[in-house]
């Protein structure tokens, strides 16, 4: 027999799936201020912000909104070299596939792209940013100086990233767009509307606002760690579930599952 | 999720490792509780010395009664009438009317003061002093649980001294007067006899009390006098009494 957490467990696997994008307050007000950007005449927009803060699906949810109104390519996998990136890039700026054997030009395609000002406006979306090296994101800048093509930069907020940050973008960005992590507030809205939209509502309203309190605590608003979290209580959930249904209350998740998790997942240590 | 077993296990230990500020701040407030009870049980033993007293004059009641008994043997006194007049008061303690035992006091000396007991707390520490002196000179080897009972009485006394001057009850001066006779303070008993006489001129034994202290003083005619006066005042048969063995 099926259990009930099986389906709620697989609601929080995490992924950058724009059907899985929530529409939260702060997710809100960061998206509209990077569509504000996007029509302002800049070149580089970076997004920032720690792992899981929900850059990658922002930008996917963008590409998906505007895809129709701007020419915007989402670039979601770092190339491993220069001339793969630059393959990707050709494709999309001369909508051709390069030929076989042939490389791409640098110098070609930066004038290439000056002949395209005023014609068309591109917009990429670089996620993962920090995988490129500082010679790659200088060649970007130069691409970005045509003017025809506007890099948006999605970059990890860690401690090391954060310094490689500053260095090679702080004097060629022109716009930087932070995310954080949730409140709790927000993270209550994710983890119930995650699961309304599957409706799963006796789920939802088994997580109480003491239990949300306790996740939030453990999670400290980062989504990719709520998502964690939540598929490693359910997880927890469908086994007693299925093998020990003494040991769960249906109505409300206990204390001790929460801890449980967190036990496993590393968020607190005996 | 196969490893449930030892997750469950780790929580448990997650779980006692959490909770232990909590036992250990229930112990500690416990132990507090304790401690506060202890301490307030401690200050109630030493603090309310009446009740510590009351304990110590039931005691002190019965070993008195035995003394009054062997004293009686020892001076030769015909002991079925005196058993008489003293064993009913030591078991029916108010019951002895004050005009009975005044006349009598060089012999039932104790009567008054247990009635006494019943009617003030503060009357029997005086009492235990009157009774620790019989004891002294009786049984020296009781002395230790004397000299503590000796020691509070010295502040009841000021206290219903204190409390006179306040009130000016004239129970409080008759009562030091009766104490003070039986101490064998003259003085004294004839001073708060005469205390007891300005607050209220018609207590038959605070006249006795009164001129039996100035006879005790030496000033026999003088008593006689003044007795011979309260007795055309009130006419008290006990007062003629007396006034006759003075005069004879």
């Amino acid at each position: 027999m099926k259990s009930r957490y099986e389906a709620a467990k697989n609601v929080f696997i995490d992924s950058i799936d724009i059907d899985d994008y929530i529409e939260l307050s702060s997710s809100v007000t960061a998206y509209k201020q990077l569509e504000h950007s996007m029509d302002k005449p800049l070149k580089m927009i970076l997004l920032f912000g720690r792992p899981g803060t929900g850059k990658s699906i922002l930008l996917n949810r963008i590409q998906e909104k505007l895809k129709h109104q701007k020419e915007i390519h989402y670039f979601d996998t770092p190339a491993t070299n220069e001339k793969e990136f630059f393959h990707k890039l050709f494709k999309v700026l001369t909508k051709q596939d390069l030929p076989h054997n042939t490389e791409v030009n640098f110098s070609a395609l930066v004038n290439f792209c000056k002949n395209l000002r005023g014609k068309r406006e591109i917009v990429i979306l670089l996620d993962e940013a920090q995988m490129y090296g500082p010679e790659m994101m200088e060649k970007i800048r130069l691409i970005s100086d045509s003017r025809s093509v506007k890099f948006i930069v999605s970059l990890h907020k860690t401690d090391d990233e954060d310094l490689i940050a500053k260095e090679h973008f702080q004097s060629r960005i022109w716009e930087v767009i932070e995310l954080k992590n949730a409140t709790h507030e927000d993270q209550t809205a994710y983890i119930h509307k995650k699961l309304l939209k599957k409706n799963l509502f006796e789920i939802a309203n088994s997580i109480k606002e003491k239990d949300m309190k306790l996740i939030h605590a453990f999670t400290k608003g980062n989504f990719r760690e709520c998502n964690k979290l939540i598929f490693t209580i359910f997880e927890i959930c469908e086994y007693y579930d299925k093998n020990e249904p003494s040991k769960i209350n249906y109505d409300n998740i206990p204390q001790r599952i929460i801890e449980m998790a967190a036990l496993k997942l590393g968020y607190i240590h005996v | 999720m196969y490893d449930i077993k030892p997750l469950e296990d780790e929580w448990k230990k997650y779980n006692n490792k959490k909770r232990k500020p909590i036992y250990l701040t229930v112990l500690l407030l416990i132990g507090i509780g304790i401690g506060v009870f202890i301490l307030f049980n401690v200050k109630e033993i030493s603090l309310p010395e009446f009740n510590t007293t009351r304990n110590i004059v039931s005691k002190v009641d019965t070993r008195s009664s035995v003394l009054l008994e062997d004293k009686l043997t020892t001076l030769q006194i015909k002991k079925s009438e005196l058993i008489e007049d003293i064993k009913p008061p030591v078991k029916m303690n108010v019951e002895v009317s004050k005009e009975e035992t005044i006349p009598e006091l060089p012999i039932v000396e104790n009567i008054p003061i247990l009635e006494e007991v019943k009617k003030k707390r503060i009357t029997k520490k005086v009492y235990k002093k009157q009774v620790s002196k019989k004891i002294k000179v009786d049984a020296p080897r009781k002395k230790m649980h004397l000299n503590i009972i000796e020691s509070s009485s010295v502040s009841a006394y000021k206290d219903v001294e204190k409390r006179f001057y306040e009130s000016h009850d004239a129970d409080d001066s008759l009562f030091l007067a009766k104490s003070y006779f039986r101490k064998g303070n003259y003085k004294k008993a004839e001073y708060w006899a005469l205390q007891t006489n300005k607050v209220n001129k018609y207590i038959d034994e605070s006249w006795l009390i009164f001129v039996k202290a100035k006879v005790k003083l030496g000033r026999k005619n003088e008593a006689i006098r003044v007795l011979t006066n309260y007795v055309k005042m009130s006419d008290s048969s006990k007062a003629k009494n007396l006034l006759l063995r003075l005069k004879n």
